[in-house]
């Protein structure tokens, strides 16, 4: 992603010795692949091609990443926020969604939905997106634009804590304990992104 | 194991919640010589360890226990409103600090709708000043709106941040007044203290102690008071006795239920929490749940329209630099008779994070965005500046927030928060999506995405003179049961069209100040 960018020479993890311990430690750990304890291998494979076409970008080890955070808060966040009345919890969501997207791979095209070319993975998104995924029998229980919302939200928050985003699109990210001095328009702390195209 | 201060005795108060409201309220009663028991279902958590400059795992500052929403406009909750743990919300609000205007008070006698106050500006106005000395908010010589128009206690903040240059740009081509925003953040040191670093993570907590919360301010000076806080205690129901007085609460910690009783129960939860612990703690003399003869708990809540206007910049704007929100204006704050709509809304200068910038232009109008699209965007991210609205949302009994058929992890009833805006509401929003659009063309910008959102939450257990349609008095004190009070923005009778946190802490100021004069004349029985 950072060669398309603006700042194709910036790496935000230059400055980690200029942060917090704390943060420094939590982005850190983004780096390390973590283990996968709620989502199959098969489940995976799906999960990980959909947020790859949800922000456009199959960097493996960050995909890697919004997997494992995506699996992590089915396992063991404390709650969604909120719900809409009739949708299943995100668990069940998660799981009849890359359920119902592998027997429509299968019955659309005879193949696993990972092993799909890319336009026929973005065409059943663009469907589920719509709510209008079909056939029935494979869709009819799942709730599809919740279920593509909850993809959404998961994937980018994930997407944009990776310090690998966090360098392409030029954001300097933890500021403390030093802060940002020069802070008028057009002005940058030596630390800072600079634009290079 | 909890060491215990009043555990087997009876407190003379147990405040349900420790944050805007609850705080406030501790060091008060704590501070009169009072044994005041404060319980939060959420942690304690130490500013330099627990925080960190970082969005997504932040957001546990949030209350996130899944709340089902329902209705036409379902709205998003966690941490759009509500904190878990000490501090509340204040925690991770943004710092604004506005005072309400004489008009949001009387709505029905403006502008024939909602319903009036039954206390006016006036009744606030000291306990809106003792907030703002008692936490040094800062904010400008002059405020060119409402009824205080300044100085405030310490200078307005120097300097600012991108955005908000931009967005005073704009305002000032199109002839808007903008001011510097008055911010429970400091300016120069107090109370050991550091002025702001520009750090910008504000809704993440602040590490340095430069923004206020009732963490750092109000709790610990109700502990050397005398007050005992307890974190990770949540309260799962009210006790009333046979004669109709409450006796106190039940909590859990650590899955083991425990009962503290108290003279005086005050409940401090939040516009969803509040009304849903009332209702859960229905019983046989109290069928609807407890202070809700009118059958109004839970009804009347609202938020704030908090839609978010994103523009695109040929110069970077790096909307991550410094405190969220630094510019505002309150020129559209009053009903215009030229608009086709009632009340008013403020437009804040707003900057955002990577996550945040993401996961709203994903949903934003017209989207889902996605795909290349999304991604070209956030190659631009640097590239765009937002403005953001608090908007008035009129009252409407439909709004509610019930019981759940489905159960937590305590056994107890889900909240289930049901919304839809009025007409009202949505005329008043597309007037201020055209304004911040203006503003932000004005300033040299190009109009990309507008993302529907919420900010804030009152109502819920409103107040009023009489007790068959409202829930409590002006003091917070519940129609029905003398002993039960109601202290946070579930209060509210109207939303107001600024941030509701110098509100809610002036109404708890001033419930403290009317139970110390009851319990000196002994109205309270022991």
């Amino acid at each position: 992603m950072a060669a398309e960018g603006r700042y194709p020479s910036f790496n935000v993890l230059d400055e980690r010795d200029a942060w917090d311990e704390h943060t420094r430690s939590i982005v850190l750990s983004r780096l390390e692949p973590s283990p996968l304890r709620f989502l199959t291998a098969e489940e995976e494979a799906i999960a990980g091609r959909i947020c790859a076409l949800l922000v456009d970008d199959d960097t493996p080890e960050v995909i890697r990443y919004v997997v494992s955070h995506i699996d992590r808060t089915l396992r063991e966040s404390p709650g969604e926020g909120q719900r809409k009345a009739g949708v299943p919890e995100a668990k069940a969501l998660i799981r009849s969604g890359l359920k119902a997207a592998e027997r429509w791979a299968k019955a659309e095209y005879g193949l696993s939905f990972a092993k799909l070319d890319r336009a026929a993975q973005e065409r059943l998104l663009q469907l589920i997106s719509a709510g209008s995924a079909g056939p029935p029998d494979v869709w009819r229980s799942v709730p599809k634009q919740e279920l593509f919302d909850k993809f959404r939200k998961l994937t980018v928050e994930a997407y944009c804590s990776h310090p690998a985003v966090w360098s392409a699109i030029g954001y300097a990210g933890p500021a403390y304990p030093r802060g940002y001095v020069r802070t008028q328009l057009g002005q940058l702390d030596p630390w800072e992104a600079k634009a290079e195209t | 194991m909890m060491r215990r201060k009043y555990g087997g005795e009876e407190a003379d108060v147990v405040i349900v919640g420790a944050g805007a409201a609850g705080g406030v309220l501790a060091r008060e009663l704590a501070e009169a010589g009072m044994r005041v028991v404060v319980l939060e279902a959420g942690p304690l958590r130490d500013p330099q360890k627990d925080f960190a400059s970082d969005e997504l795992s932040m957001q546990r500052l949030g209350w996130q226990d899944t709340r089902i929403v329902d209705g036409g406009d379902p709205l998003t909750l966690g941490h759009n409103n509500c904190g878990r743990g000490v501090g509340g919300g204040t925690v991770h609000f943004t710092g604004v600090f506005l005072r309400f205007h004489d008009a949001d008070f009387k709505a029905k006698s403006i502008d024939g709708v909602a319903d009036d106050w039954p206390i006016g500006y006036e009744d606030l106005e000291p306990y809106y000043a003792r907030n703002e000395k008692e936490i040094a908010v800062s904010g400008p010589k002059h405020f060119p709106w409402g009824n205080f128009r300044g100085p405030y206690p310490y200078p307005e903040r120097e300097p600012l941040s991108p955005n908000a240059y931009m967005f005073m740009n704009g305002c000032e081509k199109l002839g808007i007044r903008t001011a510097v925003a008055p911010l429970a953040i400091l300016s120069a040191p107090f109370e050991g203290r550091p002025p702001c670093i520009n750090r910008g993570f504000c809704n993440q907590g602040c590490m340095p102690d430069a923004k206020f919360s009732t963490l750092i301010a109000h709790i610990p000076k109700a502990i050397r008071a005398g007050a005992e806080v307890l974190a990770d205690c949540m309260v799962t129901r009210i006790i009333a006795g046979k004669d109709g007085w409450v006796k106190g609460v039940e909590f859990v910690h650590d899955g083991k239920t425990h009962k503290q009783t108290a003279k005086i129960v005050i409940v401090s939860a939040f516009a969803v929490e509040t009304p849903r612990l009332l209702l859960n703690s229905a019983d046989s003399r109290f069928p609807d749940g407890l202070a809700n003869s009118s059958g109004m708990v839970g009804r009347s809540i609202m938020v704030h329209s908090s839609y978010d206007v994103y523009a695109r910049f040929d110069e970077e704007i790096r909307l991550y630099k410094g405190t969220p929100v630094l510019a505002t204006t309150q020129d559209f704050y009053r009903t215009d008779p030229r608009n086709g709509f009632v009340r008013g809304y403020t437009l804040h200068a707003h900057g955002a994070r990577p996550v945040e910038f993401a996961n709203g232009v994903s949903k934003a109008l017209g989207g889902p965005v996605w795909g290349p699209r999304l991604r070209r965007t956030l190659l631009d991210y640097n590239l765009y500046g937002r403005v953001t609205m608090v908007g008035e949302v009129l009252p409407n009994p439909e709004n509610r927030v019930t019981l759940a058929g489905e159960k937590d992890e305590y056994g107890l009833p889900r909240a289930k928060v049901t919304f839809t805006y009025g007409d009202n509401d949505r005329k008043l929003i597309d007037h201020a999506v055209a304004k911040m659009g203006a503003i932000l063309e004005a300033a040299g910008g190009k109009v990309e995405y507008v993302v529907p959102d919420t900010a804030h939450m009152m109502g819920g257990c409103r107040m009023g003179n009489d007790p068959e349609t409202s829930v409590v008095n002006s003091y917070g004190q519940s129609h029905d049961i003398p002993n039960l009070f109601v202290c946070d923005a579930s209060i509210f009778v109207t939303s107001g069209a600024g941030n509701p946190t110098n509100t809610v802490m002036a109404l708890a100021l001033r419930t403290a100040d009317y139970i110390k004069e009851q319990a000196k004349k002994l109205a309270f029985r022991g």
